[in-house]
C-alpha cells in the first residue's frame, strides 16, 4: 500500500509579518507522481512568504527539479523511498531543503550547460541543476548524519530589487 | 483532473500539439510519445500551442531538445506558440528562446511555416 503524504508543523513560535515562522515538512514517497503535490505545496509557501505569483511558481520549479533529481539519481529510480522536504520561511529569506537518505550524488560534477552543444549530441542531463541556480540565491550540497540535504535559498530583497 | 492531456490535429503539413496542465518528470513520457508520433508518421513540422501550459519543468526542456535535431535534420522545425509568462520565463532563463521560434499564436507559427518552408534555424 502508498504510503500517504503527510505535512506536519514545526517549532512552536506564532508567526509574525516578517518575522521567522514555522518550517513546515512534507514527507513524500520517491515517485514522480507526487512532484505535482510537492510543487503545490511549495507554490503556496512561497506565496504566503510574500512572493508574487510569478516568482512563486519559480520557487516551486526549483523544487520540483530537487526533488526529479532525487529520485531519479540519489535513489535511482526506486518507488520505495522516502523524499523530504522543509520549507521555512526565515524572514528575510526563504529556505526550502529537500533532503534524501540515498546515495551521495554530486550534482556539481554535471558540466556548465552549453545549450547548442546539448541538442547538437541530444544531451539533457544538467538542465535541471542549471535551472535551479538560476531561479535560486543560493543551491548547496551536504552530507548530514547519512543523508543528502539540498539546501534552495531565496532572499526576499533580491526579488523586491528585481532579480 | 489529468496532469497532463496532448491533443493533436493536423493543418494540411503542420502537426499542432496542446499540451495541457504541466510537464515534469511524472508527465514527460506522455509529451514526448505524442511528438514521437508525429515523427514516426513524418510529420516534421510541429507547432507545440503552450496556452493551456501551466509549467515545464527541465524533462519537458529535454523532450524538446531530444527531438529537434531529427526534426530539423528532416527539414521541419518545431515552433513554439501562445507562451504565457511563466512558461516564457522559464524558456528565457535556459536560452531556449534561442534555440526555437516562438510565435504570439498558433495561427502566427502555422504561417512562419508557409512562409519559410519550415527549416529551423
Amino acid at each position: 500500500m502508498r504510503r500517504p503524504a503527510s505535512a506536519a508543523p514545526r517549532r512552536g513560535a506564532s508567526p509574525k509579518a516578517g518575522a521567522p515562522r514555522p518550517a513546515l515538512v512534507l514527507t513524500v514517497p520517491s515517485e514522480t507522481s507526487f512532484l505535482g503535490l510537492v510543487r503545490e505545496v511549495t507554490r503556496k509557501m512561497a506565496e504566503s512568504a510574500g512572493f508574487d505569483q510569478g516568482t512563486a511558481g519559480r520557487l516551486a520549479l526549483a523544487v520540483d527539479e530537487a526533488a526529479t533529481n532525487v529520485i531519479e539519481h540519489a535513489y535511482a529510480g526506486a518507488a520505495d523511498r522516502e523524499v523530504e522536504i522543509r520549507l521555512e520561511d526565515r524572514g528575510p529569506e526563504f529556505q526550502v531543503e529537500v533532503v534524501d537518505s540515498g546515495a551521495t550524488v554530486d550534482p556539481r560534477a554535471v558540466p556548465q550547460v552549453d545549450l547548442r552543444r546539448y541538442v547538437r549530441e541530444r544531451r539533457t542531463g544538467g538542465l535541471g541543476m542549471h535551472l535551479m541556480e538560476k531561479i535560486m540565491d543560493s543551491v548547496t550540497f551536504r552530507r548530514s548524519a547519512g543523508r543528502n540535504v539540498c539546501r534552495l535559498v531565496k532572499r526576499k530583497a533580491a526579488v523586491a530589487r528585481g532579480r | 483532473m489529468s496532469e497532463l492531456t496532448v491533443d493533436k490535429r493536423d493543418v494540411e503539413d503542420v502537426t499542432l500539439l496542446y499540451p495541457k496542465g504541466f510537464i515534469n518528470a511524472h508527465t514527460v513520457r506522455l509529451f514526448e510519445g505524442e511528438i514521437r508520433e508525429a515523427l514516426q508518421q513524418g510529420r516534421f513540422k510541429i507547432v507545440v500551442n503552450c496556452s493551456g501550459l501551466s509549467y515545464i519543468a527541465s524533462a519537458g526542456l529535454g523532450a524538446l531538445m531530444g527531438a529537434i535535431e531529427e526534426i530539423r535534420g528532416s527539414g521541419g522545425d518545431l515552433r513554439l506558440a501562445s507562451l504565457n509568462d511563466t512558461v516564457r520565463n522559464i524558456f528565457e532563463i535556459l536560452g531556449f528562446n534561442h534555440l526555437y521560434r516562438i510565435y504570439p499564436s498558433e495561427m502566427d507559427a502555422i504561417v512562419s511555416f508557409a512562409r519559410d518552408g519550415g527549416t529551423g534555424s
